[in-house]
């Protein structure tokens, strides 16, 4: 018997066998996960000013949103895209966490009329409605917040530190429980975005 | 034991665990059929349950194949009939699960198709097409009204807005908006439904019109309905100044944007429905995949679980066999059921009860009979009979002490060698086997002699019984052979006969002697002086003859007297050595003159014994009277006399040898040397020996003679050297053969 036979006849240890397994299936992962190209939010960026009567502080932002393939097949098919803006003011207070002031979410919902072969941007917060020859029209129109109102001026106290968070969180909310369970395994276009964060000094 | 226990425990907790899951799924499912939307909220619960019960049913029944893949190689009993069991109960199950779940996938998979079928989805998009066609209709019908207000505009040479109004009520629109192509509104012309509408142009519309394409499009509302917005170029464009462009919005029919609402909700359901086919079989297969695997794991642990109860009563079984083969009677098998298996169970336990019964049985009888076997050889030992028992092929089976003193020989050693072959050369051993064989061998099992034998110098005589063993057979079942040496008996009867005719010698003929010899006297001197001298020699010499004859026979009639004579004894402490050298010294004077040499050794540790002083001189007068007639005839010589002291029985006596190299006995009377009148001697009166083992066996000790290897007699006496060691000696004499065999 060969000194190679020798070797490949030995046993091979548990804890390395399981090292090896353990090893494999990371870079399979690791492999294929580029194939598998994911939604992507990113905020720009952002700033909350006073509107012109002074009274409130409003919103204006660019968030760049953009969809693989499969997503705005999908949408065109007839899934409904869900685009939330999660904005949030809070006061700091040193030591201490944060307080927050203002909490608030602009809820989106972007889908496709086949009838009319334009795509629907709807504002769920007041109802208003809008229609795009194209994806990238609406996700543009979308993408560019401006004079969202966020808190009255008379609740921001002056010379006092505040932050502001905002973060945009796209999923797919109107398909059922069950295939959202099961999509969280292929689903390759809701993300969520990192929080943008800048100060605010009345 | 330790570890079988924890490995139960952990077995009972997972088992319970696993139970308690798979109750929460099944509750969990009734709960959510009815109810959709619960089903798809608790969905992923109902899955992970499931999920991990499959994890549970994993561990259990890794845990139990690992357990079953053990034994099968340590070879523990019942392992292989068990694995056997678990193969086929697993594949039993196992293949109906299995047929189950290709069916169902496959019915699963072409049912979720067949909703999303060609026909429907051709009948849908043919809808939508037909419903585009109409609305694209209207679209256009709406495109050449808003070109003629255009053309009026510029024919009117301007948006007035009272032109305005007066050509939207005329084609029907909702709203006019004239507008630069920068955008700015110059004149607006509205309808009262129209207030949701806003008022400036959408850059898309100004960037299509600015391409050179009027723009229209079908935009649906967010309350319902639809509108229709289309935009022409007002005319050519003036130079420095914006071209203008006329925008107008129409509404579309109630009921067509109705019906048009419907077949694009249907188409977006279906699309979405479609989209989401691939993940909604997925889902279906996932779930049928898991309650498949739960099936097929808990059918295997049920396999292995019944397999083991079902082998687990073999296993006892087997256990307990060879507990019973090693000789545990006391195993016990737990009754496990009460079917065949249990039947057999209490059978075996049953069995093992009866047999402990019965050895405990058999154990008493056997004690009995080793106690009775124990206090036979007890009586057999103390015996001094001679017992010895033989096999039915002649073999000796059993010997008591008594038969190897009587023989001269151990016979206990001989156990298991044939009755021919035991016993050395001439020994009385071989004689007295190869006599009884030879019975035996000639059918005569049953029989009483008196057998003689001759063993060296001494002469034997053996009374022996044989009676055969009772046997199952006809044929014996061995023989017993029960002897004793009778030879001293038969002495002590001859010499009780002998002493009986001194005494009656003593008596009857003693008694005449002195009248005769008184008469004879009286006649000689009555007559002698009367009578001539012829026949006073006459009578002198009769009565001198009658005189010299009856002294002779009184000496003859003293020496039986004394032979005969009840012992007076005068027991004393005399000095041995003191008494052989007084005795010897009267001797030596008589045989110096005919050239023979008396010699003395005398041991110093002999002293003092207790003993009649005159019969001890009496027996040393004639051992040594023996000695020097035994020398007569011829010159020289040699007799030697020798004391010592020498320990027999643990007792210590006193050995008194007297020896000479005269011509011996003979062989034939060797063993009747002691016996009165037996003599070689022409001389004396054949008592001297006999009065010799009188006294020894007076004085409690033994006398034996013999012939030395070098030629001549010996005789040796043995005397205990008082009463202490006499009644040890007498005992030890009892039980030697030595003594016994040379006893006079």
């Amino acid at each position: 018997m060969s000194n190679s036979n020798l070797v490949s006849c030995r046993r091979v240890p548990p804890l390395l066998r399981c090292g090896v397994i353990w090893l494999l299936c990371f870079l399979a992962t690791a492999a294929l996960s580029p194939v598998f190209a994911q939604s992507k939010a990113v905020v720009r960026s952002a700033s909350l000013a006073l509107d012109a009567s002074q009274e409130l502080y409003e919103l204006n932002a660019k968030v760049e949103i953009a969809l693989p393939e499969a997503a705005r097949k999908g949408i065109e098919a007839g899934l409904t895209l869900r685009i939330v803006y999660e904005i949030e003011l809070a006061r700091v207070r040193g030591y201490w966490p944060d307080a927050t002031v203002a909490q608030l979410e602009q809820v989106y919902t972007l889908s496709y009329h086949a009838l009319s072969q334009r795509f629907l941007l709807r504002n769920l917060n007041t109802g208003e409605q809008l229609d795009f020859g194209t994806l990238q029209a609406a996700l543009e129109h979308v993408g560019d917040v401006r004079g969202l109102p966020v808190i009255d001026a008379d609740l921001v106290r002056p010379d006092t530190r505040y932050e502001v968070y905002l973060r945009a969180v796209i999923d797919l909310s109107t398909t059922p429980a069950a295939l959202q369970w099961l999509l969280f395994w292929t689903d390759d276009w809701s993300t969520t975005s990192e929080w943008f964060i800048w100060p605010l000094r009345p | 034991m330790a570890t079988a226990s924890l490995s139960r425990i952990f077995s009972v907790v997972l088992m319970g665990v696993g139970g308690l899951l798979w109750l929460a799924a099944i509750l969990f499912m009734a709960q959510t059929a009815q109810n959709s939307e619960q089903f798809s909220r608790l969905h992923p619960w109902i899955l992970g349950i499931n999920v991990a019960g499959i994890a549970v049913l994993v561990v259990l029944l890794f845990t139990k194949l690992a357990q079953l893949v053990r034994d099968w190689r340590a070879h523990v009993i019942g392992s292989r009939l068990k694995a056997r069991m678990v193969w086929i109960f697993g594949v039993l199950a196992t293949l109906p699960i299995l047929l189950v779940y290709f069916f169902a996938v496959q019915f699963l998979n072409k049912g979720i198709d067949s909703w999303f079928n060609v026909e429907i989805r051709k009948s849908l998009d043919d809808a939508l097409v037909l419903s585009r066609s109409a609305l694209e209709t209207r679209m256009r019908e709406h495109m050449g009204d808003t070109q003629l207000v255009a053309d009026e505009i510029m024919m009117s040479g301007g948006p007035t807005p009272g032109l305005l109004e007066s050509l939207r009520r005329q084609v029907g629109a909702v709203e006019l908006v004239v507008a630069t192509e920068a955008g700015a509104v110059i004149a607006v012309s509205k309808g009262l439904s129209a207030d949701v509408v806003p008022d400036e142009v959408p850059g898309e519309v100004l960037l299509q019109l600015r391409q050179g394409r009027p723009f229209v499009s079908l935009e649906p509302q967010s309350g319902g309905g639809y509108l229709v917005r289309t935009a022409v170029p007002v005319g050519e464009p003036l130079p420095g100044s914006d071209r203008l462009v006329l925008q107008a919005v129409y509404p579309v029919a109630e009921r067509l944007g109705a019906l048009a609402d419907t077949v694009q909700a249907a188409y977006k359901q279906f699309g979405e429905k479609d989209y989401l086919r691939a993940p909604l079989k997925a889902s279906f297969i996932l779930t049928l995949t898991v309650v498949l695997l739960l099936s097929l794991l808990a059918a295997w642990y049920g396999a292995i679980f019944t397999a083991q109860k079902l082998v687990q009563p073999i296993q006892d079984l087997v256990k307990g066999t060879r507990a019973v083969a090693q000789g545990d009677l006391d195993m016990r098998l737990p009754l496990t059921s009460h079917d065949e298996m249990g039947f057999l169970v209490h059978s075996f336990n049953d069995m093992t009860k009866r047999l402990r019964r019965a050895r405990a049985d058999q154990a008493r009888a056997q004690q009995a009979a080793e106690t009775e076997r124990a206090n036979l050889a007890v009586i057999l030992a103390r015996l001094s009979t001679g017992v010895v028992s033989l096999e039915p092929d002649l073999r000796v089976r059993t010997a008591n002490r008594a038969a190897g003193a009587i023989l001269g020989e151990e016979v206990e050693g001989s156990v298991g060698c044939n009755l021919g072959e035991i016993g050395s050369s001439e020994g009385l051993l071989r004689q007295f086997a190869q006599s009884c064989r030879t019975r035996l061998a000639a059918g005569d099992v049953e029989w009483r002699d008196q057998l003689t034998f001759q063993a060296g110098s001494n002469r034997h005589v053996i009374m022996c019984t044989c009676t055969p063993l009772p046997s199952e057979g006809e044929s014996p079942g061995g023989y017993v052979l029960v002897f004793d040496d009778i030879t001293s008996m038969l002495q002590a009867q001859r010499q009780a006969a002998w002493g009986e005719v001194a005494r009656r010698l003593a008596h009857e003929i003693k008694n005449p002697l002195t009248p005769i010899r008184l008469s004879a006297e009286r006649m000689r001197h009555k007559l002698l002086p009367a009578l001539n001298e012829k026949d006073a020699q006459l009578l002198d010499r009769g009565t001198e003859t009658i005189v010299q004859q009856v002294e002779a026979m009184k000496e003859m009639v003293d020496a039986f007297s004394e032979y005969a004579r009840a012992p007076r004894f005068e027991m004393a402490s005399v000095n041995v050595n003191k008494l052989v050298t007084e005795v010897t010294d009267l001797y030596r004077a008589q045989v110096a003159g005919r050239g023979v040499h008396l010699g003395v050794t005398l041991d110093p540790a002999l002293a003092e014994m207790v003993a009649d002083q005159g019969r001890l001189r009496q027996l040393l007068h004639n051992l040594l009277t023996n000695a020097v007639e035994a020398l007569e005839g011829r010159d020289g010589g040699e007799i030697l006399v020798t004391t010592r002291v020498v320990t027999r029985e643990g007792a210590e006596i006193a050995q008194i040898a007297v020896e000479d190299d005269g011509p011996g006995f003979q062989r034939e009377q060797i063993g009747q040397v002691f016996d009165p009148y037996v003599t070689t001697k022409t001389r004396g009166t054949g008592l001297g020996l006999a009065i010799v083992r009188k006294i020894v066996e007076e004085h409690g000790g033994y006398v034996e003679a013999d012939n030395r290897a070098g030629g001549g007699a010996r005789v040796r006496v043995d005397l205990p050297l008082d009463e202490t060691t006499r009644g040890q000696v007498v005992r030890g004499a009892a039980r030697r053969p030595e003594p016994r065999r040379e006893r006079a």
